[in-house]
């Protein structure tokens, strides 16, 4: 296949011509209550051709069929020339690699009966349905794939990658007359059938809290000090943060780069965040992003200063930085953009915990686990799966609705305390960005605390 | 092809139905008011559903020449593990004519799309404000088909065209984004109505005003509507209502919603890109009346679901290449008795006319993490992401750090007024709702 690409791209008559070519083979199952909805093996392949000539914008194609490669090549190229651009399109330089990629397996899910798939996610399943009667749906996914990446430019980079992944998630409902709650959980790895073993208690305990949700009140809207918990705050500067730091944002805008100056102050100096796309291991971890550069560790906050952010090799040459390995794509039916990895919050000092965090509050929130969030850069949301209300010091009662509304600026600010007990969060799910959804994206956080943030709710 | 894979299925399993599918894009970007690439896509694929000893199964390709034996062999080892179900196909019947595909959409060439983006873009562009813009054009073949004889085959076209003006000024962004979806190609009258309503939002968005706080009325723009009509979708839906999980199941015939709000699916509206004369599973098209003057009619089925329910289609069935048919909505409209009918009205002033008796409150163009929530319970609580505060019947300025919360089906059981700014947002048209006693919440 490399040999393929390589002759395509030198038979490119454009400046610079990339190809990129996947393989996807995949399966899922899916539950809905008592229900099997579906149990499936697929086959997706296809390709994406990029190319960029002389003051010209970028020509692109995307395509299942791999017979047009030579066809589409040439296509990509007609489209760059028929984008004229004045301000000249670069790329940073990066070092040509040649390498074959392999991920860790874990237990290849191809060699895994289908029946067997169903068999795993029917136990997580039933788990979550007999923890009470109140629990009248589920909806639950197992999906695994192995996808194999071929990436060849005109530089003298070609890359084979093996990608794995696998996904459980669980939605209970439950419900009583016209009270609907839900718990969920989800695991994400990239890594193979070995690692999703042995959750039933995690589908137990969001099943039991769906439950135990249909008895809480709505949490009522105010400013409270809030302690976030590890899933919740890494969503947290997944989206505070994270994407403010993705140069694609401020590259082509002044006002945008003079807020996000290297050097200003954004936090306490309690506070350290990067991105790590080269961790092992973890589900947004990638060896090459899908321009061919390396992927590495990028500090993004050190001690509360801007020192880095991340990039494609575009933007990094607009501002004369280095490229970060975050240019990445959903699939080979669309571009590389700018994109986190694994995003993190680095942990406190070592022994802090969260009796420290909570010790002084008199009145204020836990709000714990993650339904997701979304970002408008300076303002976003981010929605906990459930909270408890913080009363003298100590975790009292259990609340739900807990939405919280953030400012880029108030709020990582008032981030006051850290604990030291750091983990990743291995989610299913993803982020997503300009029509690519979703990205295997992974976040890292200890306990956090904010002095001050606002929480939706009636008033 | 659809024959070919049926062809391949018949004999081996007890019934089929396939969809195959290709689409072509187009599409041009323009970053910071500048043209930056252009770009076209192809796919193809094939989804099959099988019937074999009763159970089902599902099996879908993007291979550029699939082998009909090796799908067919797929789909029966999904349905060895699949659930028993009672299914029948639909037989062959008329399809009702509906204008799907038009030529000036298929014909406009890159240049004309690049000539649409660079209007806009100089229309839009101001100092101190970054405007992106995208424009992309769609051309997808469609064939549907089961072992009972039903065929359906039709071509659409589809453009969208989106606008966005991002706005730093020291701390402060705003970020302010419309769209033209369509199946035919915006007029001059569309496009100037989509730079009015983007300008008309920055420019009363430049002050900044303390956001109120307490239980007000809130004037939800067809765009700030989502939260309130998403819990409603999902309600609607056969499945959740299959379930159990639907607050809404049982309910029908019940007035449970304000008596001027009806909500209707419709696959049969001219020119929209959701319209089609058949639904993924060769279930005619028509038009389904969910609620009815306040009062819930019907929801909404696929074949599977209808069947487990022991009621009809409502041709409601959607596939993709991968996975089996599920159920989706068509066009779905939200109307009021009075005024609130579908048609392309003149731009209006932002809040749609229902803003003059608001002593305080707001108007919600805009929330931040809409559908991440428990969303069929009805609940929400979102950050605004694009809002205004409406004091003594005017437009004061733009709020921040402010969130709305509140319980949709309450909200809609009593509407302060239909705005007369009805549009469509992609595949939903609604007009902007006056809802009373809103929560907001602010720092």
């Amino acid at each position: 296949m490399k040999d393929r690409l390589a002759a395509a791209v030198t038979q490119s008559r454009a400046d610079y011509t990339e190809i990129r070519v996947e393989r996807t083979w995949s399966s899922a199952v899916a539950f809905r209550g008592r229900r099997l909805e579906t149990a499936t093996v697929s086959e997706d392949q296809g390709g994406f051709v990029r190319v960029l000539n002389k003051g010209c914008g970028w020509g692109i194609a995307s395509f299942t069929s791999l017979d047009e490669l030579p066809a589409m090549v040439a296509r990509a190229n007609e489209l760059s020339r028929a984008v004229r651009v004045d301000d000249p399109i670069r790329l940073a330089e990066t070092r040509p690699q040649l390498a074959d990629a392999i991920l860790e397996l874990d237990g290849d899910v191809r060699g895994v009966p289908l029946a067997e798939k169903k068999k795993l996610l029917d136990r997580y399943n039933g788990a979550m349905l007999a923890v009470s009667n109140a629990v009248v749906d589920t909806q639950s996914s197992y999906r695994d794939e192995v996808s194999e990446v071929w990436y060849v430019n005109s530089e003298g980079t070609s890359l084979y990658q093996l990608r794995p992944e696998v996904v459980v998630s669980g939605t209970a409902i439950a419900r009583r007359n016209g009270t609907i709650e839900k718990g969920l959980e989800s695991i994400g790895l990239r890594k193979g059938w070995n690692s999703v073993q042995n959750f039933e208690n995690q589908f137990r305990v969001v099943a039991q809290r769906a439950v135990d949700l249909l008895d809480a009140p709505r949490v009522r809207g105010a400013a409270y000090p809030v302690i976030l918990d590890n899933e919740l705050a890494g969503v947290f500067i997944h989206e505070a943060f994270g994407h403010l730091s993705e140069a694609d944002f401020v590259y082509e805008n002044p006002q945008a780069r003079e807020m996000m100056t290297l050097g200003r102050r954004f936090g306490k100096p309690v506070l350290n965040v990067g991105d790590n796309g080269a961790a092992k291991g973890l589900r947004g971890t990638l060896p090459y992003d899908d321009e061919g550069t390396p992927t590495q560790d990028t500090p993004l906050i050190k001690e509360g200063i801007l020192v880095g952010r991340l990039h494609s090799r575009e933007t990094a040459a607009k501002l004369g930085e280095r490229p970060t390995g975050n240019a990445r794509a959903i699939s080979f039916r669309h571009p590389p953009i700018v994109r986190m990895t694994n995003t993190y919050i680095a942990p406190g000092k070592k022994g802090v915990g969260f009796n420290d965090l909570i010790t002084d509050i008199k009145l204020g929130v836990y709000a714990c686990g993650a339904f997701g969030g979304q970002t408008m850069l300076e303002n976003f949301s981010f929605t906990a799966g459930w909270g408890y209300m913080i009363r003298d010091g100590k975790v009292a009662e259990l609340v739900k609705d807990v939405v919280l509304a953030g400012n880029l600026f108030q709020t990582l600010d008032r981030i006051d305390h850290i604990a030291g007990d750091f983990t990743w969060n291995q989610m299913g799910g993803g982020c997503g960005k300009g029509g690519q959804f979703p990205l295997p994206v992974t976040e890292g956080a200890p306990h956090v605390r904010i002095e001050e943030a606002l929480i939706g709710g009636d008033v | 092809m659809i024959d070919r894979v049926l062809d391949a299925a018949r004999g081996k399993v007890d019934g089929a139905d396939a969809l195959w599918r290709r689409e072509e894009r187009t599409a041009v970007a323009f970053e910071s008011g500048r043209l930056k690439a252009a770009g076209i896509s192809e796919e193809a694929g094939v989804n099959l559903r099988v019937l074999a000893d009763g159970r089902m199964g599902v099996a879908g390709t993007t291979a550029a020449k699939p082998d009909p034996t090796e799908l067919v062999a797929r789909a029966r080892a999904s349905a060895e593990l699949g659930e028993v179900v009672d299914l029948a196909f639909p037989a062959a019947s008329k399809l009702p004519p509906i204008p799907t595909f038009f030529d000036r959409t298929a014909n406009a060439s890159l240049d004309d799309l690049i000539r649409m983006g660079r209007l806009l873009v100089e229309r839009l562009a101001r100092p101190d404000c970054q405007v992106n813009v995208a424009v992309q054009r769609e051309v997808a073949d469609t064939g549907v088909g089961n072992t009972a004889g039903a065929r359906g085959e039709y071509r659409t076209t589809g453009i969208a065209v989106t606008a966005d003006i991002t706005r730093i000024a020291g701390d402060d962004v705003l970020m302010v984004y419309d769209q033209y979806v369509g199946a035919d190609m915006p007029s001059d009258a569309d496009l100037e109505a989509l730079v009015r309503s983007v300008e008309t939002r920055l420019t009363a968005a430049l002050k900044i005003v303390t956001p109120p706080d307490g239980a007000l009325p809130v004037v939800f723009t067809p765009a700030g509507l989502a939260a309130i009509v998403l819990p409603l979708e999902q309600a609607l839906s056969g499945k959740t209502v299959l379930q159990g999980s639907s607050p809404l199941a049982g309910k029908v015939g019940e007035t449970l919603f304000d008596e001027r709000l009806s909500i209707i699916d419709d696959p049969l509206t001219p020119g929209r890109p959701a319209s089609r004369p058949v639904d993924d599973e060769c279930v005619p098209s028509r038009c389904t009346g969910l609620v009815e003057r306040g009062v819930v009619e019907r929801f909404v089925y696929d074949l599977e679901t209808a069947a487990r329910a022991k009621t009809q289609s409502t041709g409601n069935g959607r596939r993709g290449v991968f996975g089996k048919p599920h159920i989706g909505y068509t066009n779905v409209l939200f109307r009021g008795a009075d005024g609130g009918v579908p048609h392309d009205a003149p731009l209006q002033m932002l809040g749609g006319g229902l803003i003059g008796d608001i002593d305080d409150g707001l108007i919600v163009d805009d929330l931040i993490g809409v559908g991440q929530g428990n969303v069929i319970s009805g609940a929400f609580s979102h950050p605004v992401g694009l809002a205004y505060r409406v004091q003594r019947g005017e437009i004061t300025g733009r709020v921040k750090d402010a969130a709305v919360a509140g319980n949709a089906y309450d909200l809609l059981k009593r509407i302060g007024g239909f705005g007369t700014d009805g549009r469509w947002l992609g595949a939903r048209w609604s007009p902007s709702l006056l809802l009373d006693g809103v929560s907001i919440a602010r720092r």
